[in-house]
């Protein structure tokens, strides 16, 4: 819910310049099951918002009323309804800039509420729309290009990185402009570079790469890049759920057995393998195929040796998938 | 709320059904008045969550079955031929099926212009198979669910093209096994719940990938013994009901810890005030009330009635339709 208020305002049923409109009360029905209470600023707003439906205006001072309504209850479903159907009646470049102004504002301030990134979705679909007039449509320029919106999204998400809508939204630019603008997606892998690199943990972004290097279709031979990817992460951060399920991801995929990366999976499945010895000269090499766990990774790890159990399980060992998977710490009762 | 000494008033090891029929019903009355009409854009659907909470609790009579089903009517968009949330909202499928299950589990289904809200529903389905909430186009596999489920308890399902539907749940299925928002979406446990809600009423659980959703699903469980919703995010008790429900439709609910699921659960009770809330010492609401009482139910908590976790109202009334699948839940046990 919103937390602000705006300080009190003037109430419109005090204004001259809605003098004209009849402000219409919530429904005359005696309910009590559900009786409404409302702090005065907010029930003024809505009844003159009735009162303006009623009537069927769409002016300008009908986007000063919902915007009001709005910034007290981002969650109001039928007051942006009737908002959009006002800028689509006024319908002028002018409008729309402040609009999409506006919007940058509000989809950051709520971004935690549905109804602002469906408004944005709407706004950026104008220009498409079939009520376009003959010619050239006038808004197409007014609206962000593709990248300019990921500029945006990247802005939004740096306030909340897993934000659920704004990640919905993101994957609806992607998949709505990603044929016409195919260099889009190289900024977007480098943005899942960043995210990940900020938090490992970051479940989005992780889901937002799988998206783009394997379900898009947009990339193609990645599997090598991504494999090796997702094991420098693991060894990194050994237990990270969003990681492990990546790697069953490019696995599940490409219909790679499990068993490949049985020499990774054991590296990590029990206690720390090989002592580094101080005294000794020996560099290190950095392994691609099997990388380490890192100094500080807490080992065993209990991902990894589910994953061991899985692999047993796809080879057709469940005797010794069920001894693997009795080492974790699991409670839970799992039935074969 | 959340009391740290042991008394009698904040001690949660049982479910207070009285403090919280008490509380459902005091709903209209809130003192808490600007929450109260912030939140008139989903008064239908609270009202859902009220009853059926009370039915879980076997208090149903606890609210006056004539005063919802006019409360019910009176949210009718005529123009539109569905339900909105409040009088003179418009329609939406969210507060449409809301309304449809009050009047099913009042048994006054009659009361509704039937071929007008099965039109609205249809009229909200896109050539993909995926459906918007209103005119207005925003898509979600929430609406898919609830379109199914409506046409399900109206007893027009064969209306539906179902391939159709299931092709577009298919596209949302994820590396994970879990389902997004929308293809493309990330896994999340209430997306998760409305897909595989709806492939169960569709009969189309061969859909599911179901040991990698359900292994997905036990990994929501945190060490407090809370559900969260996706990996790396907090605890919180509505999941109790995406997840149980979605296990329990796959049939491997014993994949959790129940126990410690049913302790947290508990101690998320507002004991003096009534009503759950999303997680220990936070403000209840009707929404994790129901959500609440619903894990509980399905965890097989001693002294509820059963609870359908396709559809989310009582057995017995989905039992009655005929439209109960193979779900499993745990055993009731004794008192």
């Amino acid at each position: 819910m919103a937390t602000e208020t705006p300080p009190p305002p003037v109430l419109y049923a005090d204004r001259e310049e809605w003098r004209d409109i009849t402000p219409l009360e919530q429904s005359d029905l005696e309910n009590p099951l559900v009786p409404i209470f409302y702090p005065i600023e907010y029930k003024d707003a809505m009844d003159y918002f009735r009162g303006i439906v009623a009537t069927k205006e769409h002016t300008d001072r009908v986007l000063e009323l919902t915007e009001h309504i709005i910034r007290m209850n981002p969650a109001h479903y039928s007051v942006w309804q009737y908002r959009y159907s006002t800028l689509l009646a006024l319908c002028s470049p002018e409008y729309l800039t402040k609009e999409l102004d506006l919007m940058d504002e509000l989809c950051l301030k709520f971004m935690k509420y549905y109804q602002v990134w469906s408004h944005r979705k709407l706004l950026l679909l104008l220009p498409e729309s079939p009520s376009s007039t003959s010619g050239p449509n006038p808004l197409a320029h007014i609206i962000p290009t593709p990248s300019q919106e990921l500029t945006y999204l990247s802005r939004v998400l740096a306030t909340d990185a897993k934000n659920y809508h704004t990640w919905a939204y993101r994957q609806w630019v992607l998949t709505h402009y990603g044929d016409t603008h195919p260099g889009i997606w190289e900024y977007e892998l480098i943005a899942t570079d960043i995210l990940i690199e900020d938090d490992v943990r970051n479940n989005s972004a992780w889901h937002h790469r799988f998206f783009i290097c394997f379900a898009s279709g947009a990339q193609n031979g990645v599997e090598e890049r991504e494999l090796a990817f997702v094991k420098s992460k693991i060894s990194l951060s050994p237990n990270n759920l969003s990681a492990w399920n990546y790697l069953r991801g490019i696995l599940d995929k490409l219909k790679i057995r499990y068993a490949e990366l049985q020499t990774f999976v054991e590296l990590y499945s029990g206690p720390r393998v090989g002592n580094r010895n101080e005294d000794e000269d020996e560099v290190e090499v950095y392994d691609l195929d099997n990388p380490r766990p890192s100094s500080n990774a807490d080992l065993p790890c209990a991902l990894a040796i589910e994953f061991l159990a899985d692999i047993h399980e796809q080879e057709g060992d469940n005797e010794k998938a069920i001894n693997v998977r009795a080492l974790t710490s699991f409670d839970a009762f799992i039935p074969f | 709320m959340a009391n740290a000494t042991t008394d009698a008033a904040s001690d949660t090891s049982t479910l207070a059904i009285p403090v919280h029929v008490s509380y459902i019903q005091k709903l209209g009355e809130s003192q808490d008045d600007l929450m109260y009409h912030l939140t008139s854009h989903l008064r239908l659907n609270a009202v859902y969550w009220g009853l059926t909470a009370l039915c879980v609790m076997k208090h149903k009579e606890a609210l006056e079955r004539e005063q919802l089903i006019e409360f019910v009517m009176s949210c009718w968009d005529e123009k539109a031929g569905a339900f909105g949330a409040h009088p003179r909202h418009d329609a939406h499928i969210l507060p449409t099926l809301s309304g449809i299950q009050i009047l099913v589990m009042l048994d006054a289904l009659d009361r509704l212009d039937a071929e007008r809200v099965i039109s609205f529903i249809f009229s909200l389905q896109s050539p993909t198979g995926s459906f918007s909430g209103d005119r207005f186009g925003e898509t979600d596999t929430r609406f898919c669910y609830c379109a199914v489920s409506a046409l399900s308890l109206l007893g027009v399902l064969d209306r539906l093209d179902k391939d159709r539907v299931v092709g577009y749940i298919r596209r949302c299925k994820n590396f994970d096994g879990g389902y997004g928002s929308d293809v493309g979406g990330e896994s999340h446990a209430s997306q998760v719940f409305t897909c595989v809600g709806a492939l169960a009423i569709l009969d189309r659980l061969d859909e599911v990938d179901s040991e990698t959703l359900a292994w997905w699903l036990s990994e929501r469980q945190l060490p407090n013994g809370g559900l969260n919703g996706r990996p790396e995010k907090l605890e919180d008790v509505c999941y109790s009901f995406w997840v149980l429900s979605s296990l329990s439709i796959l049939r491997k609910m014993t994949w959790i810890d129940g126990s410690a699921l049913e302790r947290f659960i508990l101690s998320a009770q507002d004991m003096e005030a009534g009503g759950i809330a999303d997680r220990p010492g936070d403000m209840p609401d009707v929404w994790h009330t129901l959500f609440g009482v619903a894990g509980l139910s399905l965890l097989g908590y001693p002294g509820l009635e059963d609870l359908d976790p396709v559809y989310c109202m009582p057995t017995d009334v989905i039992e009655r339709r005929g439209l109960r699948k193979a779900w499993l839940a745990l055993p009731r046990r004794e008192m």
